[in-house]
């Protein structure tokens, strides 16, 4: 457990570094992730401590942007008078982004033997 | 000399001020949000981030405390949003293993999938008059919450409403996902997945693996994915961003 987060801990803090240094606006955990990501193609495998961590965190992703989310207080007048304005964005984009990347998919996919879905 | 007792005031000026608060109502919040969520079947319209977010909210309301003071003890779980950025290295890796002949398709609704999650959503905010911080904020809002705040961060946006609308479009993808996929008569669990995840990320994954585990693989893969294109990509777009948005 300790080493995966000491693992995670220290791409982390090479990809601040990328951040501060040589590729300023890219956020640092990002290029935290495609340094381990990097990492893990050349070991070809991932050992199981840092499974364990990376498991742990996948899962409570949503604990930790509670904190920022809570902020939403401080805009609640310019939510309330934009709001409709949100919902149609939000939902029009939902619908257009599943709809194009479902297209792109089904145009490209050669035919291959399909477990489906239940309709 | 006795020690004398506290009054129940001074006691609660002094909780109030460690952190040690802030962190224990974030995650009793959290609690009773995953405790909701199983109760109602794992409905997504019940989703724990949401139900945690607004019981925070309402409990700091109530009690007068400021958000700035709110989140000084708070922001020891908001440092491990990095921390779990970089992890998600895992779950591409893992994704990534077994895609061989899949990787056109998916490699090419990933960025059809991106620019129209982020052009429409623009687009329609715009149309409908919204104020340009709101507009701004919408540019990330399909990428998973960690990465979609420091996104915002480098673009100008405000990182907490880009959170608060990556939180409504993750509920809503959930929901809406099962009828458009099958309006369009998408039969392949790997297309259904993929899908899913480029506009609903994380909660739309965990929605994906509930109903099958190959959709969920292959959606936490373009949540993944998403996330790592999208910082990369939106940052160069930022000038664009500016001309449009003002």
């Amino acid at each position: 457990m300790i080493i995966g987060l000491t693992q995670i801990l220290i791409f982390q803090g090479l990809g601040e570094l990328f951040s501060t240094f040589i590729l300023p606006g890219i956020p640092g955990p990002v290029i935290g992730l495609v340094l381990l990501l990097g990492f893990l193609l050349i070991k070809k495998e991932v050992s199981a401590h840092l499974g364990l961590v990376s498991d742990a965190f996948t899962q409570h992703l949503g604990l930790l942007f509670i904190p920022a989310a809570v902020g939403a207080i401080l805009y609640l007048p310019s939510l309330k008078a934009n709001g409709v304005a949100i919902v149609v964005a939000l939902l029009g984009s939902l619908v257009a982004t599943f709809t194009v990347s479902v297209l792109t998919m089904k145009c490209l996919a050669k035919k291959e033997k399909e477990d489906s879905a239940p309709s | 000399m006795k020690p004398e007792r506290l009054p129940i005031t001074e006691i609660w000026v002094y909780l109030s001020g460690s952190p040690l608060f802030a962190l224990v109502i974030t995650l009793l919040a959290y609690q009773t949000g995953l405790f909701l969520y199983q109760r109602w079947g794992r409905n997504p319209l019940a989703n724990p981030v949401g139900i945690a977010i607004v019981i925070v909210a309402v409990t700091i309301h109530l009690i007068d405390m400021p958000y700035a003071e709110y989140f000084k003890g708070a922001q020891f779980v908001h440092f491990l949003l990095g921390t779990a950025t970089v992890s998600l290295a895992v779950p591409i890796y893992r994704g990534i293993h077994n895609i061989g002949s899949r990787a056109l398709p998916l490699f090419a609704a990933l960025i059809s999938g991106g620019l129209v999650s982020m052009v429409s959503a623009v687009g329609l905010a715009m149309a409908m008059g919204a104020e340009p911080m709101i507009v701004r904020s919408m540019v990330a809002k399909s990428i998973t919450a960690p990465i979609a705040m420091g996104v915002a961060q480098s673009i100008g946006a405000s990182p907490t409403l880009t959170a608060v609308f990556a939180v409504v479009t993750g509920i809503a993808g959930a929901i809406m996902a099962r009828f458009i996929l099958d309006f369009w008569r998408v039969k392949a669990w790997w297309q259904r997945g993929f899908a899913i995840g480029i506009g609903a990320h994380g909660i739309g994954t965990s929605r994906a693996f509930s109903v099958h585990p190959e959709a969920g693989a292959y959606s936490g893969l373009a949540m993944g994915l998403h996330g790592v294109v999208g910082a990369f990509a939106i940052p160069w777009m930022l000038p664009l961003i500016d001309r449009l948005v003002g």
